[in-house]
């Protein structure tokens, strides 16, 4: 496995190198969790696993790509939403047969929590100038526990999301998010961030796409009643959980 | 789900509570990964085919699509 570079799968044309693959093969590799699935090889016998090995907040990547992809145009806002905070994903010891994966690769998937959270300050830190333009939505208690397989308690997922948007300054924020989707304000080109630097420095990884995550689709909601889908000045990006 | 499906939101929470019960309630006993990721890969494909027409529909768009639609 190249654990060092991800890879993007894309729905549209880029300049990067084209993975082709179907719609089965991309959600697949995002979604091989180790000591969840088993990886998957596409292509030329590449071997794929999930991207929650240091891409749980893909906000940076959403960013550079977005400046590959609309060059000086400028931003709206950019809405970062998470899974819900805790490790989500709950690695346990790995078992006899998970031992091929290295521990390098192990202690990754331990600092999920940490990753998304420095992630998420040095948005805030690069956004920190311009009121309502970054937004992060975590669900901030009850999910600790709750693991990936844990299917039987999707219940608990809705009612927490639930809770957590009810809540008096999630309110606030969500109304403010929904105006700056809404008014397409255009307040700095995507290029003004200065990633280019930060980004030399991205390490473990190697598939990247929006995972599968209930607690979020449920916030997104929220976004595409408000039309988000089809504003192309407006980013979202979907995160696994911080604490 | 959203993004190149453009399923709406119920839609996809549904087809994702379907394919966790699915793909989460059984274990497997030995081999790598503690579920099996060839139920994964035929729910996954079932969706697929139900929504495009085809299990083995293509990630990438037509160009004809647009510039104003969701990019994933």
């Amino acid at each position: 496995m190249s654990a060092n570079i991800p890879t993007l799968f894309r729905t549209y044309q880029s300049h990067e190198t084209y993975t082709e693959c179907t719609i089965w093969e991309a959600a697949r590799a995002t979604s091989a969790a180790p000591t969840f699935f088993k990886r998957i090889e596409i292509g030329r016998r590449q071997p794929f696993i999930d991207g929650g090995l240091g891409r749980n907040n893909p906000s940076l990547l959403v960013l550079e790509e977005a400046k590959k992809l609309f060059g000086a145009r400028q931003i709206g806002c950019l809405v970062s939403i998470g899974t819900g905070q805790g490790n989500i994903i709950s690695i346990q010891k790995p078992g006899l047969f998970q031992r091929i994966i290295p521990t390098n690769v192990i202690s990754a998937l331990r600092s999920i929590a940490t990753d998304c959270e420095e992630t998420h300050e040095e948005v805030l830190k690069r956004f920190g100038s311009l009121p309502n333009t970054y937004f992060r939505l975590n669900v901030e208690h009850g999910m600790q526990g709750i693991r990936l397989a844990e299917w039987e308690r999707l219940g608990n997922v809705r009612a927490h999301t639930e809770h957590y948007m009810k809540k008096q300054e999630v309110d606030e924020k969500l109304t403010l998010l929904v105006a700056a989707i809404r008014d397409r304000r255009r307040q700095l080109t995507i290029g003004q961030f200065g990633m280019d630097k930060e980004l030399m420095d991205l390490n473990h990884c190697s598939s990247f796409f929006l995972s599968f995550s209930p607690a979020s689709t449920r916030i997104y909601a929220m976004c595409q009643r408000a039309q988000a889908l089809s504003t192309p000045s407006c980013i979202i990006c979907r995160t696994k959980g911080h604490s | 789900m959203l993004g190149r499906l453009r399923m709406d939101v119920d839609i996809a929470i549904r087809y994702y509570d379907d394919l966790a019960e699915r793909v989460f309630s059984e274990r497997k006993l030995w081999g790598d990964g503690k579920f099996k990721a060839t139920k994964l890969e035929w729910i996954i494909k079932s969706a697929v085919k139900e929504v495009t027409g085809k299990a083995d529909s293509p990630l990438m768009e037509n160009e004809g699509v647009g510039s104003g639609f969701c990019r994933t």
